[in-house]
């Protein structure tokens, strides 16, 4: 019985000092970089004015009646969907009466829209330009370096991760080569961003991205048209079936309370 | 001690108000940043998840109990945090300011500081509110139903807003606008018992001032389903349960002298609800007369889990069902 032959690679120790040890800090520096510089670029988001916060929340309010109008005696009841539906239809509550009917402008145009595209941009643009640099310093400096040796076994699935840049076939998988550094640090270095920087920093670009991918649906997507919100709410609000929670509510709590 | 100060104190009762606000010094030297140079003083990081929900809570014990330094410590502390525009923040200092003011000067002062921060921002919601309070303290109950107003044609689904409107409302004897204003948080919040019987109050006080029987007898047994909803969310309230007495007592007078329930009255084309009958009044009279007689007996022997309610309230009940008692005996 052949024991599994164990690899051994003399490796220079001044190659811990000189490569592994510069990767990482490089990159936790980064990391808090990105955090500063993406603190300081962040505009505050802005305010929204008193008429669209009066138009988001009076269309909230017809939501409300609607969904909670058993509450109500069916005379409350009708006497605000009377006035909601009414209100609806003039366009009482639009933040912007007189573009009422226009077509939407191109968001493009607007300033406030590009506004808030332009710190979108800024947030990319800090993320992918260090990003960029150091993969490239590293790449043209430390490309094809076996740098340090995993404790534990693995399977060979982990080959193409840990020894990205190292075309040896034979290699145990346990090699970790430079480039795989780079992308372990990359992904992996959050707890210490957190340990550093507290725990809702900007400084993990993966954190950043997957919170974009979130918010960055409703954002993008076509605004409707509040006018046409308000109609539909209007419409909603005339079909509701009112049932009042007060009927039979003696029978019911003598039931209940099984006296 | 964490635990305490976690609730809004205003839920709590003196005493336990003034244990907590004893501790601020305390708990302001247990707070305060290690002096440790920078990559150490990260090991001693006291931010967390509560902290600055302490640091409120403990600056409105200490203002409840006139401790106005330590109040200010906490409120320093808060602003070095979240800074001076911070809206939450503002309204923390106004508060601070209004209870420091020492004549009506002062808060006139206080009150042009809020109007200033407005014009500024006006949808700045917790100096909007600052200014009610203000204006309803200074006893300018007209001026604070017109800024409520401003506020509610803003922001109507603000339950807040909205049940603090129907309190000036009942305060002037408004009945009407008191509930419509309920009606309207409880479309925001509809499964709060405690606005189902101030509701059921409310509707119990209009009915006191209504001239015609048959609207008296309407809004009775609207007012007792009212409560009786409430009863529903909730089993043990004290509140509900008084008011279902005292609702089902006057309608027992009523239904008795009207020997036959007042159908007419009822409009079912305005879709209201027929007067209950009498034995379902009779039942819910002695249901509530017999749960108010429990909460009574236990809470004043002190029972375990039944020793939250209000003093005050366990007296009342304790009050109508002697009332009653007595009217049996003569």
């Amino acid at each position: 019985m052949a024991e599994p032959v164990v690899q051994t690679i003399h490796r220079d120790p001044a190659l811990f000092y000189w490569i592994l040890l510069p990767i990482t800090v490089v990159m936790i520096l980064t990391g808090v970089l990105r955090h500063y510089l993406s603190t300081l670029l962040q505009s505050a988001p802005k305010p929204q004015p008193l008429p669209n916060l009066r138009q988001h929340r009076s269309l909230m309010r017809g939501v409300n009646l609607r969904n909670n109008a058993a509450q109500i005696s069916p005379a409350a009841f009708a006497a605000r969907k009377d006035y909601l539906v009414q209100a609806y239809k003039d366009g009482k509550f639009l933040a912007d009466p007189e573009a009422r009917g226009k077509p939407r402008p191109n968001p493009m145009t607007d300033p406030a829209m590009m506004e808030g595209m332009m710190g979108m941009m800024k947030g990319n643009v800090a993320m992918m330009v260090p990003q960029s640099l150091i993969m490239g310093w590293i790449n043209a400096f430390f490309s094809g370096y076996v740098i340090m040796k995993l404790p534990f076994p693995l399977t060979p699935q982990f080959k193409s991760m840990l020894q990205s840049g190292v075309g040896t076939r034979d290699l145990d998988v346990r090699w970790v080569s430079s480039l795989s550094w780079y992308f372990l640090t990359l992904f992996g270095l959050q707890p210490v961003y957190n340990f550093i920087l507290g725990s809702n920093n900007a400084a993990s670009q993966v954190a950043q991205q997957m919170a974009q991918q979130q918010m960055g649906n409703p954002m993008m997507g076509p605004e409707q048209d509040p006018d046409k919100l308000f109609a539909n709410e209007a419409e909603n609000l005339e079909v509701i079936e009112h049932r009042y929670i007060l009927e039979g509510i003696e029978d019911r709590l003598l039931a209940s309370l099984s006296l | 001690m964490a635990a305490d100060l976690l609730q809004p104190p205003s839920f709590l009762r003196p005493a336990e108000t003034l244990s907590i606000s004893q501790q601020a010094p305390h708990f302001f030297r247990a707070q305060r940043p290690s002096i440790l140079p920078y990559p150490l003083s990260l090991l001693t990081n006291t931010e967390s998840q509560g902290k600055w929900q302490t640091y409120e809570n403990m600056l409105l014990a200490c203002l409840r109990t006139g401790d106005n330094e330590s109040a200010y410590v906490a409120l320093e502390e808060l602003t070095k945090r979240f800074g001076d525009d911070n809206e939450r923040v503002q309204a923390l200092r106004g508060l601070l300011l209004e209870s420091t003011a020492k004549d009506n000067k002062d808060l006139e002062g206080v009150l042009k500081s809020y109007d200033d921060l407005l014009e500024e921002k006006p949808t700045n919601m917790p100096i909007r509110k600052r200014r009610v309070a203000l204006l309803k303290s200074m006893g300018r109950t007209a001026d604070a139903i017109t800024a409520l107003t401003e506020l509610l044609d803003a922001s109507p689904i603000d339950a807040e807003a909205w049940s603090e409107l129907a309190d000036l409302y009942l305060t002037q004897g408004s009945f009407s606008q008191a509930i419509f204003c309920l009606e309207e948080v409880l479309l925001v919040t509809p499964n709060a018992w405690n606005v189902h019987a101030k509701l059921g109050e409310s509707i119990y006080l209009s009915a006191s001032s209504t001239e015609s029987d048959g609207d008296r007898l309407k809004a009775l047994s609207e007012a007792m389903r009212r409560f009786c909803r409430s009863i529903e969310l909730c089993d043990d309230y004290l509140r509900g349960f008084y008011g279902l007495k005292l609702t089902t007592n006057r309608l027992l007078e009523k239904l008795n002298k009207t020997s036959k329930p007042a159908t007419a009255s009822s409009n079912a084309l305005a879709g209201d609800l027929a007067p209950p009958s009498l034995s379902s009044v009779q039942r819910l009279n002695e249901l509530a007369t017999s749960k108010l007689a429990e909460i009574v007996r236990r809470s004043s022997s002190g029972e375990k889990g039944w020793d939250g309610y209000d003093q005050a309230e366990v007296i009342a009940a304790r009050e109508l069902l002697d009332r009653d008692t007595q009217g049996v005996q003569r």
